[in-house]
């Protein structure tokens, strides 16, 4: 089998088998072994199902395309003109179709050898067509790459991870619960039986719906999956639903993700209106027609992989000029069309359409404003965290909430540079935000929730300043890391039973295990490692690319330099709120010995997960002797024309967008290794002081910085602004509207409806005084009769539905009579 | 001749067909007469049910030919663009009325739609103990109505049908509702025959200005003014008959459907060639009718019979309601106002969209404001309903678009497909109320909380029909609201955007209403030691409704196959007729008149495809 069929089937059977799992635990969840146990067993082998086969993926994709290091040329432009050959049409192998699979197309682009300007090796096609009219076709289909395989390894294996830690520490929900965060009317606290399968059930769904992110192969399939993942974490963070707290966190989730599906709408009507295809890569209709995909619209093979404003999008945004043409050759029309496509080319030099790729980029990208949590949509991230710690490890911290920066790098080809920019100053503004509130968090899981915000944050302001690798590599370096850290954080509330880090402290002597992976996670986040030896941890690596992206996009816009201070300012933070949590958590003396006393390593089932993510968050970033590792893999996938310089200043003043390679010049590369190195230092050494040596009190920082505290602990307000803002509005709208109802239209009716009831009393009184017991059978009967109902006493009632019974009967009846005497005329 | 000639009719659909419509309002006649004595109810329901569900299997025979094997005369086939199982006897030929019938993929899944809501509907009707008998009489009788609207294909009849159905919803609504029934009674009577009213002037405009005489032979033949069944002299004679009288200036007069849309939409449209106050017939005759079917649909600001009918009506007559009645409008729209009168269509489409997008966002912020249960469903009816008319309405097959239809077409696919899932999600949401209400007696929203632990199996069926409200990816809410709003960026940016926003609203008035009814701790309420599983039938009309909602969700083609034909073919009849039109207007004459200038123009239009054609 070749790679073209091979990988959507491996794939494609790795991201169904959880949805299998998803039914068999829903219909016969309560009866899988006791108390539902076996629901886990099920939920397990159906990931592990998975995560083999995406392994099978992985190594068939490298044994065709072996991961090397990409040899870098520092012109820009020889590649772009070596590639114009490699890159045309003719390479797409738009012919072949699969049948023997079900699919109803295949394509494969391979353009290999063209450098990394050149067509990455993608293989598409479509399982599923939801509907066809005309041009316009929506389909459930694939887009297989190396970042795709490479996200379907990442995924099913921390989802592996944290299904065998959820069989551990979901235990409790086996048996009945009593909820003690839960107060009846009566005084007693909330006495359940344990719902142990339903978590699994959920779990599996949301596995199926995340990988149907991952190997969509188009946006409209995307938006599918995408809220799909947002129902699914709304079971899941309201998976004690008898919280209040719980169920308020689920719907916050859903409808703030709602208000980012909102744009991501907008950004999808822009396209779809204006090209009429989703699909990324070229495709074949059900006519067999071959139709061109986003990509090659917005980055023509023939004009070298460059951004352009596609046809479809210069012909809507000059639809009056394009009617203009069209009427003026009315009498010739196929001149007409022609004249249109003539005349394409000059009305895209003046303009027309940039603002519509614009608006399509940023609307796509509110989507992952709302998914990835990013300012101003990241509020509903932390109370996320009032779902159980494995989902908060997967759901929100690993992978949904990493799909946002997965899509702005898949959909990187057609954002603009203005795009960009926008995503890198909202990137730029959440990680420092999110940095500042986890400084003052006592929660140890919204420490980490902050601190996912902020990662988050990095991701984006990467792909934002033109760092494509540098964002996707630290996606996947983060997920090992940051799941590990959730991971640890549930083994330390599992052990504590609570989530307060006041009440820790201590705990690495009973805990080894736990301590000790969690201080991999955090020397992994950070980003820890030796400069000049270039060695580290995963989380160096991929933070460093980020740095000197950043610093090179610095260099070159100086005006632009805030969005460095911020990535190494942001790092700073970061060392010293994840180091501040470790040391609070595990270091020094109890702050609370009954918390103390009843602690206790977690059991093996749940340590097993803590070391396999500690391994790979060590490892992740490492890269062979050889050239193998997962951002040389990366690299493979990276979008045609994507890696050299742009030029942007539709929303700001002319800027660059600097190629990605030329961040790895030794200056940059130095400078930034030595800025990560230095705060990253600075950040230990101060929570050190602050919570180890204690040579600096943490309450009296807090009490000489008093307002900023306050403003810090209070999450600078955006809950009570938002709800002053946005949620007390809307509110007041609906009331608004719901009293013009009754206040305004029903008013006005009523008024209509009395003077109806005074014409049909003079009506009756005519008829009782001059057509006097004459039922004629039309209309005006019926509605005299209709109004007269009010007044009827229920014994007449039958006399009436009789009356119309055979009255409709009689109308019929008549029609036969009159058909017989037509036949007979 | 007795009733020979009515037996040996040639038409393979007749029998068909005229079980479907006519075997309710027959067993309702059956059980006027006092052949079951008083006090046996429930062989009453048994009749009924029976009933329906024979109806039901009839109508699945015709409709998916693949159950029961292919290939009887009097089935429908599936794909297929045009009118089929016409039925064409005269009725009362003075007027040239016919008992003309007739399902293609738009009205067919319709029938089907209202035939299977009808069985759930008799099975919800249980437990309602009041005058039981004259309750199954009317709620048969308003099936007949229901499918009457939908396969009529004369104007008078379809009025006809439209005005049997009004009655019984009347009766239903104001003698088995609750506390104010008759308020919400003869408020639906009101606004619905003020509809009627003005449906009846804009049908006898269109009658008497009509003339099959314009048409060409095969237009006549086509649309049944002369019944294809006539072979050779006949024909000829009867063809001849209209010719004549055409070129005596005596128009021959028309209700039907296929020859009023023939009319509308020829050259010289007769209705478009005269004016009253300043305004043509035909967008007089649109405006009318178009009042009368929003007035059903309903949108805003006619819609507020909606929450009172929903609030007052028992749960059975609920789902009817929300299930059928309300697709009647859509239907009316689809069917009536566009293809007859296409000018004016063209001109009122921003209204059209426009009240659309109104009622999809008022509508969801009404919904969000409820107290009531109900009300509030009630209201997101309102909201999805706009989905249809916006729909409907995105005519963007213009001159600046090339007239590409695609988009437009996908509205209007969209919109039938909204219709189809509106009609099994809001039917299993007002079930699902109604479910609860027959336990607790009342319908507060604050006054649930803790249904997920007390009647689990329930609040699972439950939540997930409101998923599917919800407009999830998976369920049958999705396809529509996602095909509608795609479709309606090419008409208008402005209303697309708002029919985008209507997304945050729609998850935020159902998410809170699952919150504060099926989540928290504990049941709030009065009767609360009432709230027992859920019945064997009550699960017989729940999962149903549950497993089509998926279904239809994730393969939407089962839909598409009977509606994409023939919705793309009348769309893509209307853009062609859109651009003569334009053609006639700039440039009067000059435009592609010949066969073959069209199929280049066509050509060129293709190449000009929207993706672009590198």
């Amino acid at each position: 089998m070749d790679l073209e069929s091979l990988l959507p089937t491996l794939l494609g059977l790795a991201w169904l088998l959880p949805l299998v799992s998803f039914a068999v635990i829903l219909f016969a969840g309560p009866r899988l072994g006791d108390h539902g146990k076996g629901a886990a067993g099920v939920a397990t082998a159906a990931i592990v199902g998975s995560f083999v086969l995406s392994l099978l993926a992985f190594i068939s994709w490298v044994a065709q395309h072996p991961v090397h290091a990409v040899a870098h040329d520092d012109h820009g432009g020889a590649h772009a003109s070596a590639d114009g050959a490699h890159g045309s049409p003719a390479s797409h192998d738009s012919a072949s179709s699969h049948d023997s699979q079900g699919s109803e197309s295949a394509h494969r682009t391979v353009d290999e050898g063209a450098g990394h300007a050149g067509q990455p090796v993608s293989y598409s096609g479509d399982w599923y067509t939801l509907y066809e009219g005309g041009r316009l076709r929506l389909t459930i289909g694939w887009y297989v790459d190396a970042l795709t395989v490479l996200m379907f390894v990442m995924i099913t294996f921390i989802a592996t991870c944290i299904h065998v830690y959820a069989s551990g520490y979901m235990h409790d929900e086996l048996h009945d619960i009593t909820d003690h965060e839960v107060h009846l009317a009566d005084g007693s606290h909330l006495h359940r039986p344990g719902r142990f399968h339903r978590f699994f059930q959920a779990l599996s769904l949301f596995c199926f719906s995340m990988l149907g992110i991952v190997i969509a192969g188009n946006l409209a399939m995307v938006f599918i999956f995408w809220e799909l993942v947002g129902i699914c974490s709304w079971f899941l963070i309201g998976f004690y639903y008898e919280r209040k707290s719980a169920s308020n966190a689920a719907n916050k989730a859903f409808i703030v993700n709602r208000i980012g599906d909102f744009g991501m709408l907008i950004g999808l009507m822009a396209l779809w209106g204006a090209l009429g295809t989703l699909h990324f890569a070229d495709s074949t209709g059900l006519d067999g027609h071959a139709r061109p995909g986003l990509f090659s619209l917005v980055r023509p093979p023939v004009a070298r992989h460059a951004q352009l404003v596609p046809d479809g999008m210069v012909k809507f945004a000059a639809a009056e000029k394009v009617a203009e043409v069209l009427r003026s050759h009315a009498d010739d029309p196929r001149a007409g069309v022609e004249q249109v496509e003539a005349k394409v080319e000059d009305w895209r030099r003046e303009g027309y359409g940039k603002w519509l790729l614009l608006v399509a980029g940023l609307g796509i990208f509110c989507g992952c404003i709302g998914k990835s949590a990013q300012f101003p949509l990241f509020v509903w991230l932390p109370d996320a965290m009032e779902g159980p710690t494995p989902v908060s490890a997967l759901v929100h911290s690993a992978t949904m909430v990493a799909a946002g920066v997965y899509l702005v790098g898949r959909f990187y080809p057609v954002l603009t540079p203005d795009a960009l920019l926008v995503i890198a100053y909202v990137g730029a503004i959440t990680l420092f935000i999110a940095a500042t509130i986890a400084l003052v968090a006592n929660d140890i899981k919204r420490v980490l929730a902050y601190s996912t915000v902020s990662q988050l944050g990095y991701m984006m302001l990467a792909l934002g300043v033109g760092g494509w690798l540098a964002g996707l590599f630290h996606l996947v370096t983060h997920a090992f890391f940051k799941s590990l850290l959730f991971l640890c954080s549930g083994s330390v509330i599992h052990a504590c039973h609570t989530n307060d880090m006041r009440k820790m402290g201590g705990l690495a002597k009973v805990m080894p295990w736990t301590s000790g992976t969690m201080l991999v996670g955090c020397l992994a986040i950070i980003g820890a490692g030796v400069p000049f030896l270039d060695i580290g941890l995963s989380g160096y690596y991929s933070k460093d690319s980020i740095l000197a992206q950043a610093l090179l996009f610095a260099r070159e816009n100086p005006s632009h330099s805030i969005l460095f201070y911020a990535v190494a300012g942001g790092a700073m933070l970061t060392a010293f709120y994840m180091f501040r949590l470790w040391f609070m958590t595990f270091a020094g003396q109890p702050r609370d010995h009954h918390v103390h006393e009843h602690a206790h390593e977690s059991p093996p089932v749940m340590v097993y997960p803590l070391v396999a993510l500690s391994v790979l968050a060590v490892v992740a970033g490492w890269t062979l002797p050889g050239g193998f590792g997962i951002a040389n893999m990366i690299d493979q996938a990276r979008p045609a024309g994507t890696g050299g310089t742009e030029l942007g200043g539709l929303l700001f003043r002319a800027f660059t967008v600097p190629a990605e390679h030329a961040s790895h010049a030794h200056n940059i590369h130095v400078t930034a290794s030595l800025t990560a190195f230095a705060t990253a230092a600075s950040g230990v050494l101060l929570a050190a002081a602050m919570y180890v040596w204690r040579v600096i009190s943490p309450a009296a920082v807090a009490a000489a910085a008093k307002p900023l505290y306050t403003f810090l602990a209070n999450r600078w307000y955006f809950d009570e602004i938002y709800r002053f803002l946005f949620v007390l509005p809307v509110l007041g709208m609906s009331r608004l509207v719901s009293a013009t109802d009754t206040g305004v239209i029903d008013k006005f009716i009523e008024g209509l409806a009395w003077g109806a009831k005074q014409v049909a009393g003079f009506d009756a009184w005519l008829d009782r005084t001059f057509i006097d017991g004459f039922v004629n059978g039309t209309a005006n009967a019926t509605w005299h009769a209709g109004l007269e109902l009010k007044k009827l006493q229920t014994g007449q009632l039958r006399q009436y539905v009789m009356f119309i019974a055979l009255g409709t009967v009689a109308i019929f009846v008549l029609a036969g009579l009159l058909l017989h005497s037509s036949f007979a005329g | 001749m007795g009733i020979a000639p009515i037996l040996a009719v040639t038409q393979p659909a007749f029998w068909p067909l005229t079980l479907i419509l006519f075997l309710p309002a027959i067993v309702a006649g059956i059980l006027a007469l006092p052949l079951i004595p008083r006090g046996k109810d429930d062989s009453i329901r048994w009749v009924g049910l029976a009933t329906t569900i024979a109806v039901f299997v009839l109508s699945l025979w015709m409709a998916v030919p693949a159950i029961f094997g292919t290939g009887s005369a009097g089935q429908f086939t599936v794909g297929e663009a045009g009118m089929q199982a016409v039925v064409d006897q005269p009725w009362i030929p003075a007027f040239n009325i016919n008992y003309l019938l007739g399902v293609d993929g738009i009205s067919m899944p319709l029938v089907l739609l209202t035939t299977f809501l009808s069985v759930l509907a008799a099975a919800a009707s249980w437990p309602i103990e009041k005058h039981v008998r004259p309750y199954w009489i009317l709620f048969l009788l308003l099936e007949t109505g229901m499918i009457g609207v939908f396969v009529s294909l004369d104007f008078f009849l379809f009025y006809v049908f439209w005005e049997v159905m009004l009655l019984p919803m009347y009766f239903l609504i104001g003698i088995w509702g609750g506390p104010r029934r008759e308020y919400a009674a003869i408020k639906f009577f009101l606004y619905t025959l003020a509809g009627s009213v003005l449906m009846l002037l804009a049908i006898l405009m269109l009658y008497f200005a009509s003339d099959v005489g314009t048409l060409s032979d095969e237009q006549l033949i086509a649309s049944h003014v002369v019944s294809p069944v006539l072979e050779g002299t006949e024909r000829t004679a009867a063809l001849a008959a209209i010719h004549s009288a055409h070129d005596a200036g005596k128009p021959v007069h028309t209700f039907n459907l296929l020859a009023l849309a023939a009319i509308g939409q020829s050259q010289n449209s007769p209705f478009a060639a005269t004016s009253f106050w300043g305004m043509t017939l035909e967008s007089w005759a649109f405006l009318l009718l178009l009042i009368g079917f929003v007035i059903k649909v309903p949108v805003v600001p006619v819609h507020t019979w909606l929450p009172d009918a929903h609030v007052e009506a028992p749960t059975p007559i609920s789902m009817i309601l929300a299930g059928v009645l309300l697709k009647l409008g859509g239907y009316g729209i689809i069917r009536i106002c566009y293809p007859i009168c296409p000018g004016a269509g063209l001109s009122f489409a921003w209204l059209v969209c426009g009240l659309g997008v109104v009622s999809m966002v008022y509508g969801a912020f009404a919904a969000l404001a409820q107290k009531d249960f109900k009300r509030m469903v009630a209201y997101s009816s309102v909201s999805h309903m706009g989905y249809v008319m916006l729909g409907l309405g995105v005519w963007s097959a213009v001159d600046g678009h090339g007239y590409q239809w695609d988009a437009w077409a996908q509205g209007v696919n969209g919109a039938m497909f909204q219709m189809l899932a509106h009609g099994i999600s809001s039917a299993g949401m007002f079930f699902m109320v109604g479910v609860l209400y027959d336990r607790v007696h009342h319908r507060n929203l604050e006054e649930f909380g803790g249904i997920f632990n007390r009647m689990p199996l329930y609040a699972s069926l439950a939540v997930a029909i409101f998923f599917a409200g919800l407009g999830l990816p998976g369920m049958c809410g999705f396809i529509g609201e996602v095909l509608v709003t795609l479709s309606s960026w090419n008409y208008s940016r402005l209303l697309a955007v708002c029919s985008a926003f209507t997304v945050i609203l729609t998850a935020a008035y159902i998410l809170w209403a699952i919150q504060r009814v099926y989540l928290g701790a504990e049941y709030k309420g009065p009767h609360g030691d009432h709230l027992t599983p859920m019945t064997r039938r009550e699960l017989a009309i729940a999962v149903p409704l549950v497993v089509l909602a998926v279904v239809f969700g994730v393969a939407p083609q089962l839909i598409f196959n009977y509606v994409t034909p023939t919705v793309n073919r009348q769309v893509e009849t209307l853009a062609e007729w859109t651009r003569g039109h334009d053609g006639a207007s700039a440039s009067a004459g000059a435009a592609a008149s010949t066969d073959s200038e069209k199929a280049e123009f066509q050509a060129a239009i293709d190449s000009f495809s929207v993706g672009g054609g590198r």
